[in-house]
């Protein structure tokens, strides 16, 4: 990696403002290519209309509001389970040593992995043999 | 990831009452665009391979809609179906239990500050 993480010093959890400070040191240190990516990662979203489409069809609520507050929980809910799943398959392909684009297989191990951890929800299915 | 519809009576019919399609694996893309955008900005390449994504937003729509039928279970006891019911699910992942903080105080900041927006605005049009 070319941003050295070990020259930039440690901070308290606690201090907003210190916190800040260190995300812009560490932002100025990026390349092109990191900062394309850190652009993507910060800017993207599930859109809002799509999403309600998908939770008023799940629920069955009819004329969510724009601008309720589920939407925006599960959409973010939804980001970071992405990101999950991405970082996981990163890693699944680095055991692997693949280099390159990622691969259904890829993310199928990795969701394998996050049921493993319990980060999936799961639905309760009567089990018959323990 | 099969489908178990003797185990979940309710969320079956709750689907069938919303007139969901008759194949629902068909589903038409909703999220293609973006999630393409996102997988870059996660580590993936440039530009995703279309199965790819294709996979990740069939998994990400299963986990949406299996966390909102678990909401709505704890919801339907109490009335209605309130955020806090999907921030009790996600109580024990901490990453996404702070974001979701995060996301709605700077929801409320918005909503406050388009009031005081909207309150300003009357009282220039009331001096006219």
């Amino acid at each position: 990696m070319e941003v050295d993480l070990t020259l930039i010093p440690t901070v308290e959890a606690n201090d907003g403002e210190k916190k800040v400070a260190k995300m812009h040191s560490i932002i100025s240190q990026f390349t092109e290519e990191q900062m394309s990516r850190y652009e993507c990662f910060r800017r993207s979203t599930l859109h809002k209309s799509n999403m309600k489409k998908l939770l008023e069809s799940i629920t069955g609520i009819k004329n969510m509001n724009n601008d309720d507050p589920r939407l925006s929980v599960v959409s973010g809910i939804a980001k970071m389970f992405v990101g999950e799943l991405v970082e996981t398959a990163r890693l699944v392909m680095v055991k692997r040593n693949e280099t390159g684009h990622i691969r259904p297989c890829h993310i199928r191990e990795s969701y394998r992995r996050l049921k493993l951890q319990g980060k999936v929800p799961q639905r309760t299915a009567p089990r018959f043999f323990r | 990831m099969s489908n178990t519809p003797a185990a979940a009576p309710t969320s079956s019919s709750k689907s069938k009452a919303a007139g969901s399609s008759q194949a629902p694996e068909k589903r038409k893309p909703l999220f293609q665009k973006e999630l393409q955008h996102m997988m870059y900005g996660f580590g993936d390449e440039q530009n995703p391979l279309p199965e790819t994504v294709a996979l990740v937003e069939d998994i990400v729509v299963e986990y949406v809609t299996d966390l909102t039928h678990k909401a709505q279970e704890i919801g339907t006891k109490r009335g209605r179906l309130l955020v806090d019911d999907f921030l009790y699910l996600i109580r024990k992942d901490l990453p996404k239990l702070n974001r979701c903080r995060e996301l709605l105080a700077m929801q409320e900041e918005l909503k406050q500050a388009r009031k005081a927006f909207d309150v300003d605005e009357e009282k220039i049009t009331s001096l006219d």
